[in-house]
């Protein structure tokens, strides 16, 4: 610090210190933290500054607030002469003041920067009265540099030129509106009634303004400081020259990577780590999504026509739209995208069961929309045959994204701006009930992702695609272990699916009475209790049993059977089964490899399959070789879909 | 000249010391008082009206979030009633509010919907007027989801998101809006990805947030953790028994230069790190932050090098019952903070004389499920509601829902009145915000007595 604390300060801190009143403000010292760096941050606009008529009190006349803010950065104080808290209106002078001298040693900043002082008082604050204010507060000594300076005192303001200008209005009607502009709203302090022009309380705050007549900082008793001021400053003339230095936050860059981004892998552990991804970062890349649909990747047939729908990009664009669009729930919280979410494997890798509009319970995990056009059998239940007819069950469903009906969403949806015309053109018809689904649909027919290592051995002959264990662990899954029994491999492609529903027992318990007392409970990496069940139960609505296909055909025989899933894309589809129990590929096969779950119904296809812990690891290996090659394309492509929002759509 | 510039500074500081005897208080006595910003002016006296940020529920009176003023000052013949209720419109998983820094408005965010409602609680501090409702907040703030904290700074409110639009998980980001209701900026959360030029000072930087408090005379800001929209959306027993849920919960507080709103550093404080309160003498440079899920009171502070630690400095009942440390409440000297745990519906009293060594010396029962409490500046009157979030709250009998006023002296709490939620047919009662006449130098139409005073701070 080089400027000496000028006597103003000096005689009001040793009254202050006997008085023992409240502390003076950091901006009549040393600034207690180290000052920003200039130009690391960034000061956005907050608002245009207010404009008005007020009287120049050098002039008598009456002048716009703009004109006198002038065509440079101004820092605007509303004040009063009358005022009587030290960390009030006599700290915006102190403040100017010192800024005044740095201007008078510093052109540059002096032609950069003008200060101006505004009175709310416009009673006692007459143009007379300010010029004999603004006079007093000219010749207050501030140290040697302002007398070497007082030949700038042309303009009558005081020694600088008139860089630090004095207004008032003409009354409470001119300045009301400059106060509600600037939210600086005041009040007669009533312990004081009757006394006219008593104390005004208000909040005291500065406004930096800058030439474009925006507001970039608004500053208040506790930051009111002369090297904060000027940090501001340079840091807004840094930005006029683009010479802001580290300010980039990465932003444009647009990264693609696959697999969730905010992995929780290993957070069971006490060492865990983080290893989450920047959302800002992540805005994906729009992708040529009919090649997956004309042209499936290796290992994929080519497309039912089951869905009746002819593939055009703009049906597909206008499906991906829908598909993220969260405006298509009744109050806007929920798209498909929120449940499918495109890094977690077109699934929710946070979730065991899904959670719907208002927090809903869903009683089953999200399936994958990956290669969905291929299920002859859509919900865990299997109740559906078409995506274009699918969709209405999450879309009107209470627990999901609860519309209340069918009309009632596609006049929502006709009352979007965003979507005018877009049926049209990819229809040649308005939106209907029908066209919205096969919407949806044509989107969801492109999510085909397959040419995985496995597809690249088995299907393409590349000997060196998979390591020794996936092979091994393709001849347990085709041989001692049985799986293929229901994820079938046909000869030139590979579904692994049925396409029927079985009986695996995992359903089962939650039907039967149970003996369990506590739940395993994890509170942090590391950190695990046990929770009596009483207790969880006094937070918990009670939950239904699912009974799987039985409620849909009401035979007893049905009864906890759920449809098979293909097992493509496995590796990223966790947790895993109808109920998202169990969280792990290695638990799902150490769970067939005791015969799944006993119970009346099992399906006879499940039995105790006695393999070795070398053998599971095989199969697991194999199964993370069913991983696609365009997935991360079809990831990065869902990243730069539009999401759309009340009243925007964020891209 | 130099002289009458003196003489008008004495006169100034003789003019202080009277408004001082007439009611302005120093500021470094400044406390619902205790967990407002330091920016913004502070109830001195006695509160008129709590305002209760309502949960509407499905099938209850009109089932709609709506603030539920009550009167709460003995002096008025409504003592203890509801005097207003206004509903907004939907069921928004109302949460949490906050004053801009005139104390002129209140915002209420909603968790669920995104929505921020702006209510004028100056024209008629007995009848708060819904005068504004931004509803495009995700679109406008690039993706951000959950409006958590309204935070009063200069002229704007930081407000914190708790979730985003990609996922509905954690990762999320600070909001900055005008005291006029229109998006300023968005500043996103450090992860490991762009840690923003924050250090990561352990294993734990998860973008997540909650709370944010500022303190302004270190240039510091401080934000918490907590869990995104599918899990603060939950059925809690539900989320208990989801493994994979559970593993949603932030770890971690981040130390902020206020000045810039860049991350200075990410500190691990594991389990859902909650509620912030920052010191208010001017000598404690440090905040305080409870653990939801591992149950322990937290110390963010700055050491003899000027850094910022996190140290865990008490555990709060017993950890493994997961009593659930909800809302906390500093008292204005930051000699003692109640904390209020969930499950047991209680609310424990620490001594913070030495904030390394909080020590619980009282405790008492306020309903069979607690979350938030609000003192007085003079820590006479504590006020408790006891909603955590829709689908957490207990079910079945346990489920009450009040609003319960006490008197604190210093040695236990005495209860003065207590209105039942859903005998009234109003919802679940979550935050509350005073008000008072004399924060607008007016007076209650009804009588008239003499106005107070308010004092006006950083």
């Amino acid at each position: 610090m080089t400027w000496r604390l000028p006597l103003i300060a000096l005689g009001l801190m040793a009254t202050l210190a006997m008085a023992d009143l409240e502390p003076l403000a950091p901006g009549y010292a040393a600034l207690p933290y180290a000052i920003p760096q200039p130009g690391s941050y960034t000061l956005p606009p907050i608002k245009p500054a207010g404009d008005g008529v007020v009287i120049d009190a050098e002039t008598g006349k009456p002048v716009s607030l703009h004109e006198v803010l002038g065509d440079r950065y101004a820092l605007l104080a509303f004040f009063y002469s009358h005022c009587d808290d030290v960390n009030g209106c006599p700290l915006s002078m102190f403040v100017f003041h010192q800024l005044r001298a740095r201007m008078a040693k510093d052109p540059e900043l002096a032609r950069n920067l003008r200060l101006v002082s505004l009175s709310f008082d416009p009673q006692r604050d007459t143009p007379e009265a300010l010029r004999a204010y603004a006079a007093s507060m000219a010749h207050t000594p501030m140290g040697s540099t302002q007398h070497q300076h007082h030949h700038h005192g042309h303009g009558g303001m005081g020694s600088d030129g008139g860089s630090w200008r004095f207004v008032t209005t003409s009354g409470e009607a001119a300045l009301a509106p400059l106060l509600s502009a600037y939210g600086q709203e005041l009040q007669r302090n009533l312990s004081a009634p009757g006394q006219g022009g008593g104390d005004i309380s208000h909040v005291l705050r500065v406004f930096l303004i800058d030439p474009q007549k925006r507001i970039r900082n608004i500053y208040s008793v506790s930051f009111l400081h002369t090297d904060l001021i000027l940090a501001d400053l340079q840091t807004l003339l840094a930005e006029e020259t683009g010479a802001q230095q580290g300010v980039a936050d990465g932003t444009a860059a647009r990264r693609v990577a696959l697999g969730p981004g905010d992995s929780r892998e290993g957070y069971e552990a006490d060492d865990y780590q983080t290893r989450s991804r920047d959302l800002q970062q992540h805005r994906g890349r729009p992708a040529d999504l009919l090649q997956f649909a004309r042209r499936p990747p290796l290992g994929l047939p080519p497309l039912p026509a089951r869905e009746g729908v002819e593939l055009t990009p703009e049906k597909v664009a206008l499906g991906r739209k829908l598909f993220f669009d969260r405006r298509l729930s009744l109050n806007n919280t929920i798209s498909c995208a929120m449940c499918h979410v495109p890094d977690q494997g077109f699934t929710s890798n946070e979730l065991a069961t899904a959670v719907g509009i208002e927090g809903r319970s869903v009683r089953r995990n999200t399936p994958t929309v990956l290669n969905v056009a291929y299920l002859e059998l859509l919900f865990h239940d299997g109740r559906e045959d078409r995506l274009s007819q699918q969709i209405w069950g999450p879309l009107l469903a209470k627990n999901e994204m609860g519309n209340p009906a069918v009309g009632h969403l596609l006049n929502r949806i006709r009352g979007l701006p965003d979507y005018a015309g877009l049926f049209e053109e990819a229809f040649g018809e308005p939106l209907n009930m029908l066209n919205l689904g096969q919407a949806l649909a044509a989107y969801q027919m492109t999510l085909n992702a397959a040419d995985s290592p496995f597809d690249r051995w088995h299907f393409g002959g590349e000997e060196d695609a998979v390591p020794s264990e996936v092979k091994r662990g393709f001849a347990l899954f085709t041989g001692k272990a049985g799986c293929s029994q229901c994820h079938r491999i046909e000869k030139d492609h590979a579904l692994f699916t049925d396409q029927r529903l079985h009986n695996t027992g995992v359903g089962y318990p939650a039907s039967v009475p149970s003996k369990k007392q506590t739940e395993r409970v994890q509170l942090a990496p590391g950190v695990f209790v046990e929770v009596p069940l009483e207790v969880i139960d006094r937070v918990s609505e009670p939950q239904a049993a699912d009974l799987g296909r039985y409620e849909v055909t009401e035979d007893p025989a049905d009864r906890w059977k759920f449809r098979t899933p293909s097992l493509r894309n496995v590796a990223l589809t966790a947790p895993y089964m109808h109920d998202g129990s169990l969280s792990t590929l290695r638990e799902v096969v150490a769970f067939y490899n005791r015969g799944g779950q006993p119970n009346p119904l099992l399906d006879p296809a499940i039995h105790p399959l006695g393999l070795t812990e070398a053998e599971i690891d095989d199969l697991v290996a194999f199964l993370e070789s069913l991983t696609g090659s365009n997935v991360a394309t079809l990831v990065a492509d869902a990243m730069a879909a539009p999401i759309g929002d009340p009243g925007g759509i964020d891209q | 000249m130099q002289s009458k510039t003196l003489q008008q500074i004495r006169h100034v500081t003789a003019s202080a010391l009277l408004v001082a005897g007439v009611g302005l208080a120093p500021l470094q006595v400044v406390a619902d008082e205790t967990c407002q910003s330091p920016y913004m002016a502070k109830i001195v006296g006695q509160e008129d009206f709590v305002y209760v940020w309502t949960l509407g529920v499905e099938g209850m009176g009109d089932g709609q979030d709506k603030l539920v003023t009550i009167d709460v000052n003995p002096k008025s013949p409504n003592y203890g009633k509801v005097v207003h209720t206004l509903s907004v419109g939907g069921r928004n998983e109302a949460h949490h509010s906050g004053f801009t820094d005139d104390r002129r408005f209140l915002w209420a965010g909603g968790l669920d919907t995104s929505k921020i409602f702006i209510f004028d609680v100056h024209s008629d501090p007995a009848k708060p007027k819904l005068v504004k409702v931004i509803d495009d907040f995700v679109a406008k703030s690039g993706g951000v989801v959950g409006p958590h904290t309204t935070y009063a700074l200069p002229g704007r409110m930081m407000i914190t998101g708790l979730s985003n639009n990609k996922d509905h998980g954690g990762r999320t980001a600070l909001v900055e809006y005008t005291n006029d209701g229109d998006y300023v900026a968005t500043h996103w959360m450090p992860t490991d990805e762009n840690l923003r030029g924050a250090i990561k000072a352990g294993k734990y930087a998860d973008g997540y947030g909650y709370d944010v408090r500022a303190l302004p005379r270190r240039n510091v800001m401080v934000t918490s953790s907590f869990t995104g929209w599918s899990n603060y959306m939950m059925d809690f027993g539900k989320m208990l028994k989801d493994k994979e849920a559970m593993k949603r919960f932030g770890n971690t507080v981040v130390v902020w230069n206020l000045h810039t709103r860049k991350p200075k550093k990410v500190l691990d404080v594991p389990g859902a790190p909650l509620e912030i309160r920052c010191a208010w003498q001017p000598n404690h440079n440090w905040c305080v932050t409870t653990t939801a899920l591992t149950s322990k009171i937290w110390l963010i502070y700055e050491d003899e090098n000027g850094d910022w630690q996190a140290k865990a400095v008490a555990d709060i009942g017993d950890p493994s019952k997961i009593p659930l440390p909800v809302d906390i409440s500093i008292t204005s000297d930051d000699s003692g903070l109640w904390v209020n745990t969930f499950m047991d519906g209680k609310s424990r009293y620490f001594d913070m004389t030495d904030p390394m060594h909080p020590k619980q010396i009282y405790e008492r029962v306020i309903g069979r499920q607690v979350n938030m409490v609000s003192q007085s500046w003079d820590g006479k009157r504590a006020y408790y509601t006891s909603s955590l979030l829709a689908n957490w709250d207990k079910k079945g009998e346990d489920n009450e829902q009040f609003f319960k006023a006490f008197e604190w002296n210093g040695k236990a709490l005495e209860p003065k009145f207590a209105i039942d939620f859903y005998a009234e047919k109003l919802g679940r009662p979550h935050q509350m915000r005073f008000g008072a006449y004399s924060l607008y130098a007016k007076a209650p139409a009804e009588n008239d007595q003499p106005a107070r005073v308010a004092a006006l701070t950083e």
